[in-house]
C-alpha cells in the first residue's frame, strides 16, 4: 500500500507555522510529547505510546554457547520491526533503509553504550551465556520512530526477569518462577535518544517531530543520553550543517528531556513492582482507560452447561452412522496398494467409454502407479499407455486447445502416449502447465 | 454444575490506533491481541482479483520471527474472515488484517479471531455475520473447560477452537489437537455455541457504546 | 419439549433476532442482524383498526424498504452488514451510519484530492480510496485543448465524482453539467489540510449540523469539506486556523452538549 501524499499546501502551511513557533498538536518548539508506559502480565513486556505511536517490547532470554572472541560476556540482541500495522507504507518483511538505520542506532544506544553489564550473563565461561533478545513492534507510526523505541527497549529490559541458574561442577540446573524468585538484569544506566529535527537548513529546530513535521524536516539529529548527562551515541542525518552552538544547544535540552523521562520510567516501574508484591491486578487490562467510550470490560461470564450434553446426544442420534468402510487393502503390483472402491473418472470422453471401462476400479489409483511405474513388468506398459491417453485428454483441455483442433484425433493421442511412456515427461509437463498459470 | 464453564475477563477497546482504517485490541484474561486493518486499499497488481477484494492476514508472534505455527493461523483466520466478509462488494482492493500478539497466556488463536472480528467492525468493512473465536480443553478429569489458560491447554488431553458465526450460530472452523470422541465434539460445540452468545452481547455492548456519543 | 426446543433452537434466534426496521431506527445494529421490512403507514393503521375496517383490501399495501449503505435485502427480510446506527428517511430508506475512515467513492460525492501525477490528457488524483481518480485537464471552468488548467502535482483539487463504481476507475470533474465550476477546481495555496473520520464529514455537511455555523462566530475562516474525510481550513493567522483545525477534529468524540460548553468556553475566552 501506499503512503498518502503530502500536498503542497500542507507542506508550506507546516514550513510556515514552524517559523512562527507553533506546531500542529498546539506544542511548542522544545515540548516533547506525553509518555505513557504500561506492563503486561509477563515480565520484560511494556508498551509505550509517546503521543499517538506505540511501541510493543519484549524481552526474553535462552541459554546458548558464547561467541568465540568473548568467551565471559553474555549477548544482547535487537530487533526493532515496522510491522505493516504501524502504517500503510510499511511492507511485511522489507529491509527499509529506515529500519536498517533505526536497528543500527538502537544498538549503537543500548549495546554499544554498555549500559547492560554483560559479563553478568555469562553462566560458564567460554561454554553458556544467557542470550538476551529485545523485539521491538511498532504499532502506530506517529512519528519519532526511534525515541519511543529506545524506551520501550530500556523499560522492557529493566522490567524483564530471569531465570536464576545455579552451577555444580560443569551442571547447570535453571530453576522455575516458583521455585526460585527469577533475577532482574544489571543494568548500569539508561540511555534514552532525544530527536531533533531542523528546518530550514538549520535555522529552526523542534523537538520530538510528528510523523508530517518529520516528512518536511531537512536534518534530524539524535542524542542518546542518560541521566548522568552522559552522551551515548549522537547522530546527525539528512546531510545538514550544524554549527557548535546548536548541538551543544541540543544536548542541554537532551539532558533535561532524560531527566524527566527516566523519573517517570523509574515511577512506573516502582509502581509495578509495589502492585506485584502486593499480588493486586496488572497487565495490559488494568491500563485500559475504562472511561473512554471506546474501551469496554466485562467480568468473568458464566455459561450455563447444563443441557450441553443432552443437546450434544440429540444432534448425534439424528445423524446418520457413517456407512461400513471397505478397509481391506488391495495389492495391485508390488509397491501399490489401493484401500475402497475407487471412484469412477468424471473426466473422460464418451467415445472412449468403452475402452476405460475395464480399468474403471484402477482409476482412483492412477498416480500412485505412475510414481512406481518403473518397476513395473513390460506387459504392464501397452495398457498404462491407454490410460495415459486419458489423463493428456484433462491436461490438454486448458490450455492446448488449439492444438486439439489442429491434430488429427487418431495421431494426437499417439504422440501423447509416447511422451507419457516415461513417467518424467507428464511432471515435466505438470511443472510447465504451472509455471503458464503463473506468469497469467 | 461445578464446572469450568466460565470465560475469562474479557474486554475490547475499539479505534485506538490512528494510522490504521480500523483497530481493536481484544483481551482474553491475560491474553491479549491487538488487530490493526487497512481496507478497501490499493492492491499489488500480482495479487489483484478481479471480482473481490484480496483478504490478507499477517499475523505477528511477540517474540521472533513468524514461523510455520504462525502461517497456519494466519491461513485459518483467513479463510474464517473469507466466510464473512463480502469481499465482493469491493474488487480489486485489499483488505489487510495485521494481529499483533501481545500476551499469550492461552486460547490465543480465539483471541485471535476476535479481535479480527472487533478489527473488522472497527473499519466498518461489509460482512454477512460476525464471527467469535472460542477455545475449549478437554481434560481428562473435568471435562471441558472453557476459554482454558495457557497452563490448563497443557495439561489438556485434546484442545478445540471454533469460529462460530452469529446468523445462526454455525461453525465457521474447527481446529483441534489430541484425541477426543464424537460426542466430545459435539459437546464443545453446543458448548461454544453458548459462549458465542456472550461473546456476541459483549460485541453488541462495546459497539453500543461506541456509538453513544453520536 | 426438549427435542421440539433444539430443533427449533436456529429458527427461534432467527426470529428473536429479526425486529421491524423502525423500531431499530436510532440505535446501534451490527453485521448480520436480520430487520423485516417496515410495515407502511397505511397497514400500520389497518393492523390496528383490523376489527373495525374489515372491508380494507389488504393486498394492495405492500412491504417496501429501500436499502442504503450498509444493509443487503435477503429473502424477506434485510441484513445488515456493517456497523454504526441505523437511520431512516421518510418514506422508505434506510441506512446505516458508522464511522469508518477509509473513504469509497460515490458517484456525485464532492471530496479533495491530491494531485499526484499528470499522464498524458489526465491528472491522476488521490482521494484516499483503493485507486487514484483520473482527472481530465478538459473538466476545468475555461479549460480547452490550448488553454490548459494550470494545475502542479501536490496541489490539491475540490471535485465531483462522475464516475465511481466498484468495477471502474473513479473519474473526478472540476465542472458541473453546464460547464461552470461552482466552486470546484484546484484551491489551498495557504492553508491547512487534515483528516478526520467520514462520520464526522457527514455530522458537520448535514443540513441542520450547527458546528460550522457556531465555530464561524468565533472566529472567520474559510473551509472546504470533502466527503472523503478530507478537511481544508484557512483563518487569518496561523494560530487561528490550527485552532479551528483542532476543535474541528475534537468534535468527533463530542455529544451536542458537550460541544455547546466547548463553544461556550471559548467565546468567553475570545471577549
Amino acid at each position: 500500500m501506499r503512503e498518502p501524499p503530502l500536498s503542497n499546501c500542507e507542506k508550506s502551511f507546516l514550513l510556515k507555522a514552524i517559523q512562527e513557533g507553533k506546531r500542529l498538536d498546539g506544542r511548542e518548539t522544545y515540548d516533547y510529547r506525553n509518555v505513557k508506559i504500561s506492563f503486561g502480565t509477563d515480565y520484560g513486556c511494556c508498551i509505550v505510546e509517546l503521543g499517538k505511536t506505540r511501541v510493543l517490547g519484549q524481552v526474553s532470554c535462552e541459554l546458548v554457547p558464547p561467541k568465540i572472541n568473548r568467551p565471559t560476556e553474555g549477548i544482547i540482541f535487537f530487533n526493532l520491526e515496522l510491522s505493516p500495522m504501524a502504517s500503510p507504507a510499511f511492507e511485511l518483511g522489507r529491509q527499509s533503509e529506515l529500519l536498517v538505520k533505526l536497528n543500527r542506532l538502537l544498538e549503537r544506544c543500548l549495546r554499544n553504550s554498555k549500559c547492560i553489564d554483560t559479563e553478568s550473563l555469562c553462566v560458564i565461561a567460554g561454554e553458556k551465556v544467557w542470550q538476551v533478545r529485545v523485539d521491538l513492534h511498532l504499532l502506530n507510526h506517529e512519528g519519532n520512530i526511534i525515541d519511543a523505541a529506545s524506551i520501550a527497549a530500556i523499560v522492557a529490559l529493566s522490567h524483564f526477569r530471569r531465570h536464576d541458574v545455579s552451577i555444580q561442577g560443569n551442571e547447570v540446573t535453571v530453576y522455575t518462577p516458583e521455585e526460585r524468585e527469577p533475577v532482574p538484569l544489571s543494568i548500569h544506566h539508561m540511555p534514552i535518544c532525544v530527536s531533533f529535527a531542523f528546518f530550514q537548513q538549520g535555522t529552526y529546530l523542534l523537538v520530538d517531530p510528528s510523523e508530517r513535521e518529520e516528512r518536511v524536516l531537512d536534518g534530524l539529529l539524535v542524542i542518546a543520553m542518560n541521566k548522568h548527562r552522559e552522551i551515548c551515541t549522537i547522530q546527525s542525518s539528512g546531510g545538514i550543517m550544524l554549527l557548535k552552538e546548536q548541538v551543544l544547544r541540543c544536548s542541554k535540552i537532551a539532558g533535561v528531556k532524560v531527566t524527566e523521562i527516566t523519573e517517570l520510567i523509574q515511577k512506573a516501574l516502582e509502581n509495578d513492582k509495589n502492585v506485584r508484591k502486593e499480588g493486586g491486578k496488572c497487565g495490559f487490562v488494568e491500563s485500559m482507560p475504562k472511561q473512554w467510550i471506546t474501551a469496554f470490560k466485562v467480568e468473568k461470564a458464566l455459561v450455563d452447561m447444563s443441557d450441553v450434553e443432552e443437546k450434544a446426544e440429540e444432534i448425534l442420534s439424528r445423524a446418520e452412522t457413517p456407512a461400513e468402510m471397505a478397509s481391506k487393502p488391495v495389492l495391485w503390483a508390488p509397491g501399490t496398494a489401493q484401500i475402497g472402491e475407487g471412484l469412477e473418472s468424471s473426466w473422460r470422453d464418451m467415445e472412449e467409454e468403452g475402452e476405460v471401462e475395464d480399468e474403471d476400479d484402477e482409476g482412483g489409483i492412477d498416480d500412485p502407479t505412475l510414481a512406481v511405474s518403473q518397476n513395473i513388468d513390460m506387459e504392464d506398459i501397452p495398457r498404462k499407455q491407454e490410460k495415459n491417453s486419458d489423463d493428456v485428454i484433462i491436461l490438454s483441455d486448458s490450455e492446448e486447445d488449439e492444438v486439439i483442433i489442429l491434430e488429427p484425433e487418431e495421431s494426437r493421442k499417439n504422440t501423447r502416449s509416447k511422451h507419457y511412456a516415461v513417467p518424467s515427461a507428464k511432471k515435466a509437463t505438470g511443472g510447465k502447465k504451472k509455471k503458464k498459470k503463473f506468469t497469467l | 454444575m461445578d464446572r469450568d464453564c466460565c470465560l475469562r475477563v474479557f474486554a475490547c477497546e475499539q479505534n485506538l490506533l490512528s494510522r490504521p482504517d480500523g483497530s481493536a485490541s481484544f483481551l482474553q484474561g491475560d491474553t491479549s491481541v491487538l488487530a490493526g486493518i487497512y481496507g478497501p486499499a490499493e492492491v499489488k497488481v500480482s495479487k489483484e482479483i478481479f471480482d473481490k477484494a484480496t483478504l490478507e492476514v499477517i499475523l505477528k508472534p511477540k517474540i521472533g520471527l513468524p514461523a510455520v505455527q504462525e502461517k497456519n493461523q494466519e491461513q485459518i483466520i483467513r479463510n474464517t474472515c473469507e466466510a464473512v466478509v463480502l469481499a465482493t462488494l469491493h474488487p480489486r482492493t485489499s483488505i489487510t488484517i495485521v494481529l499483533q500478539v501481545v500476551s499469550d497466556a492461552g486460547s490465543l488463536l480465539a483471541c485471535c479471531l476476535n479481535a479480527a472480528c472487533m478489527g473488522l467492525l472497527d473499519a466498518g468493512l461489509p460482512m454477512k455475520s460476525l464471527f467469535c473465536g472460542v477455545t475449549c480443553a478437554l481434560d481428562s478429569e473435568r471435562g471441558i473447560i472453557l476459554d482454558p489458560t495457557d497452563k490448563q491447554e497443557k495439561e489438556s488431553r485434546a484442545l478445540l477452537t471454533f469460529a462460530i458465526d452469529s446468523l445462526e450460530k454455525k461453525v465457521l472452523m474447527i481446529t483441534s489437537r489430541g484425541s477426543y470422541s464424537i460426542e466430545e465434539l459435539q459437546q464443545c460445540i453446543a458448548t461454544s455455541q453458548k459462549a458465542a452468545d456472550k461473546l456476541f452481547q459483549f460485541y453488541r455492548d462495546s459497539v453500543s457504546r461506541k456509538y453513544s456519543k453520536s | 419439549m426438549q427435542i421440539v426446543h433444539v430443533l427449533g433452537l436456529s429458527v427461534y434466534i432467527m426470529l428473536q433476532m429479526a425486529v421491524r426496521a423502525e423500531q431499530r431506527v436510532g440505535q446501534p445494529v451490527l453485521p448480520g442482524d436480520v430487520l423485516l421490512m417496515p410495515l407502511q403507514e397505511g397497514e400500520q393503521e389497518e393492523e390496528e383498526n383490523s376489527a373495525l375496517l374489515a372491508l380494507r383490501v389488504p393486498s394492495q399495501t405492500r412491504l417496501r424498504m429501500t436499502c442504503g449503505p450498509g444493509l443487503r435485502q435477503r429473502g424477506g427480510s434485510v441484513l445488515v452488514t456493517r456497523s454504526g446506527i441505523l437511520c431512516h428517511r421518510i418514506p422508505v430508506l434506510y441506512w446505516v451510519d458508522s464511522q469508518q475512515k477509509r473513504y469509497v467513492p460515490v458517484k456525485g460525492d464532492h471530496v479533495i484530492g491530491i494531485v499526484t501525477a499528470k499522464s498524458g490528457d489526465v491528472f491522476k488524483v488521490d482521494v484516499g480510496g483503493s485507486e487514484q481518480a483520473s482527472l481530465s485537464y478538459l473538466a476545468f471552468e475555461g479549460a480547452t485543448k490550448r488553454n490548459r488548467p494550470n494545475v502542479q502535482v501536490g496541489d490539491l483539487v475540490y471535485g465531483q465524482f462522475v464516475v465511481a463504481n466498484k468495477d471502474m476507475e473513479p473519474e473526478l470533474v472540476c465542472i458541473d453539467s453546464c460547464g461552470r465550476a461552482v466552486g470546484m477546481g484546484v484551491f489551498g495555496h495557504e492553508g491547512l489540510l487534515f483528516k478526520v473520520s467520514l462520520g464526522l464529514v457527514r455530522k458537520l455537511l448535514a443540513p441542520q449540523g450547527e458546528i460550522i455555523q457556531e465555530l464561524g462566530k468565533i472566529y472567520p475562516f474559510e473551509i472546504v469539506i470533502g466527503m472523503n474525510g478530507r478537511i481544508w481550513v484557512k483563518a487569518k493567522t496561523t494560530q487561528q486556523t490550527l485552532i479551528v483545525a483542532n476543535i474541528l477534529e475534537a468534535c468527533e468524540h463530542m455529544t451536542a452538549e458537550q460541544r455547546k460548553q466547548v463553544f461556550a468556553k471559548f467565546s468567553d475566552n475570545m471577549m
